[in-house]
């Protein structure tokens, strides 16, 4: 999609003020480089030969930082009618129009080295295709306005396509087929935005729902299987080496450094994270040398899993993950599937999970375990097996070693399936299973009373039915 | 079949929509060669090796999974079934694990029809209904022609009258 380099506006609509990155952003991206530049170089300075390595590498500096100056010259970014225009290259220009209202989300990232000198990544994901952008890098501020500025606009394209010249309008952007008429979670999700005047930002703060307690992020990363893991194996290298003295123990190293990756990822990813509501949805931050944040909206959010793993569950601990239906378009359904709050005490969680369900209070419904000649089916699952429904959600429990509670309101069923093997039918039992686009959430009854499920599934479904129109 | 599977109540045909038997004949079709091949291939192999008794256990064994595809196969199309109300689609299957799918047509994201080389020959195609959900195991087999064609097209037409979106 190269074009030439013109700016001049060829479209009508407002033409914004074009914008530049921050002139750090090539440093931020070579500073490897910089970085093998500087060891050559002391190595070089310090043996007091200065060869041919460091002219050459000098020379190289110098074209780099001329690239990198010429990029950034020739990188701009404006806003222009309903879209961003992203245009790059040197030798291979480059246009990219992304338009505002297919826009899903708004994330700002921050490597290391970005987030030392103040920089931040924008990336934006696009709804409909497999097309995404991103700005490299801007001042964090920066990044934080645009952002802000693109989302309101999105919101206000949207409300603007809602209006009853163009029913459905917005479908489009939520994969259904086109021209279908708005349905009632369209209306819902506009009532989630209340009172926000157009052409400003919005007025009402960010309310913090919950901020990770980095003490209980650090002692629950040392009660999972992979901390308990990487301490046994410590503890198997120092016996090796006390009794065999062998350099051979060492053999062992391996393993423990990948486990202990596992735990200082956990630890660098969710280091003072927060989740609070903001107008665009739930705003997911955190990260400790490395910042990511992520917004996500409310009306995407096909189910919640709140897991607690047998470690934790003595000090009353959980961890809450979201499904959320991603990019549409047929086979490349994609989904992700961002942790709410990765450790939180159970009642903080609990709240947490119904504030993603849109308040659905989801802890009232009554669960309860399947017959007892289910045991000899799943002779131990069973005892950790149960399961209910009421007007608003259908929730599970599963699990022994992670105890995992999942809900899925009415409103978000795909279709609903009976499913019973020849050893469940000897018994009198059958599954009844909630399919959900792909994620971490999957509502399963298992080995229900077979003479009542039935009427279970036929009234779930006339529920959804209802929550559907 | 027992009340587990029954049909949808109270809306129009309260009964499950077979399939073609043609379904079964075209399975059958691909079963016999298959399994006779690889009968008659170990037989032969063991034969020639000199173990004529292993080539009879061959043999007899190659004749039971057979009989056993064949009795398989004609109780799987039997079980088969479909039944359209208002709002969903029904699709009933499985002999040993035997399942009940419920799809709302408003969750439908698109239709596949597909007939391989067999199927065309008797006349047959599948329909192939997908929602967002990959766990939704919503396939018809062995439909006629004519009948997968008018399926399609009803589901196309509810599921754009009653999108639901995600």
């Amino acid at each position: 999609m190269s074009r030439p380099d013109d700016t001049a506006p060829d479209d009508t609509g407002p033409r914004g003020e074009l914008k530049r990155l921050s002139p750090l952003s090539p440093f931020v991206r070579g500073w490897v480089f910089f970085l093998a530049l500087f060891g050559a170089t002391w190595q070089n300075l310090t043996g007091n030969d200065v060869g041919f390595v460091l002219l050459g590498l000098l020379g190289v500096t110098v074209i780099g930082i001329g690239a990198g100056f010429v990029s950034w010259l020739l990188t701009k970014y404006w806003i222009e009618g309903d879209e961003l225009r992203i245009e790059t290259g040197v030798v291979f220009r480059q246009s990219r129009r992304i338009r505002i209202d297919r826009l899903q989300a708004v994330d700002i990232a921050q490597p290391v080295v970005a987030r030392i000198l103040g920089l931040a990544e924008l990336k934006f994901d696009v709804a409909g295709g497999k097309a995404e952008g991103s700005l490299a890098f801007l001042p964090l501020a920066e990044a934080g306005r645009l952002r802000a500025t693109l989302l309101e606009r999105r919101d206000r394209y949207r409300r603007d396509q809602e209006s009853p010249a163009h029913p459905g309008a917005s479908d489009v952007t939520e994969g259904t087929p086109a021209g279908a008429p708005a349905s009632g979670q369209l209306s819902g999700a506009s009532a989630e935005l209340p009172g926000q005047a157009s052409g400003q930002l919005p007025a009402q703060p960010d309310r913090l729902l919950a901020k990770l307690d980095p003490g209980l992020l650090v002692v629950s990363s040392a009660l999972t299987p992979e901390f308990v893991a990487f301490g046994l194996g410590g503890v198997a290298l120092g016996v090796l080496l006390v009794f065999t003295g062998s350099v051979g123990s060492f053999s062992i190293l391996p393993v423990l450094v990948g486990t202990g990756a596992a735990v200082y990822n956990r630890l660098n990813r969710f280091y003072g994270f927060t989740v609070s509501d903001t107008v665009a949805g739930l705003h997911l931050e955190g990260g400790l040398l490395a910042r990511n944040a992520q917004t996500i909206v409310p009306r995407r959010i096909q189910g919640v899993v709140v897991s607690e793993p047998i470690l934790w569950r003595a000090f009353g601990w959980a961890r809450v993950e979201v499904s959320v239906a991603g990019a549409q378009g047929g086979d490349d359904e994609s989904s992700f599937s961002p942790t709410l709050i990765p450790v939180a005490p159970l009642a903080e969680a609990l709240a947490l999970a119904q504030h993603a369900l849109s308040g659905l209070d989801f802890r009232s419904v009554p669960l309860s375990p399947p017959p007892r000649r289910a045991h000899w089916c799943a002779p131990i699952g069973a005892f950790f097996a149960s399961a209910g429904l009421d007007d608003s959600t259908l929730v599970s429990r599963n699990g022994w070693l992670n105890r995992r509670t999942m809900v899925v309101p009415h409103r978000r069923v795909q279709s609903l399936r009976i499913e019973q093997g020849p050893w469940q039918r000897a018994l009198g039992v059958a599954d009844l299973e909630v399919d959900s686009p792909p994620g971490p959430v999957g509502v399963r009854f298992r080995h229900r009373d077979a003479t009542t499920l039935r009427p279970v599934l036929d009234h779930a479904d006339e529920l959804a039915r209802r929550a559907r129109q | 079949m027992d009340s587990l599977f029954s049909p949808p109540e109270g809306r129009q045909g309260a009964q499950w929509r077979p399939v073609s038997p043609k379904l079964s004949t075209a399975r059958r079709l691909v079963l016999v060669p298959g399994v006779l091949l690889v009968t008659i291939v170990a037989a032969v192999v063991l034969l020639v090796s000199g173990i004529a008794v292993w080539a009879g256990v061959a043999a007899v064994l190659g004749l039971v999974v057979l009989a056993w595809g064949w009795f398989v196969i004609g109780r799987m199309t039997r079980n088969l079934g479909y039944a359209e109300s208002a709002d969903e689609l029904y699709i009933r299957r499985g002999m040993m694990w035997r399942s009940l799918t419920v799809v709302p047509y408003g969750r439908m994201q698109y239709v596949d029809v597909q007939a391989g080389p067999v199927e065309q020959v008797f006349g047959i195609a599948s329909v192939h209904l997908h929602t967002a959900a990959p766990g939704t195991s919503a396939r018809l087999p062995g439909l006629p022609r004519e009948e997968a064609a008018r399926l399609r097209d009803r589901l196309t037409e509810l599921g754009e009258t009653q999108a639901a979106g995600l």
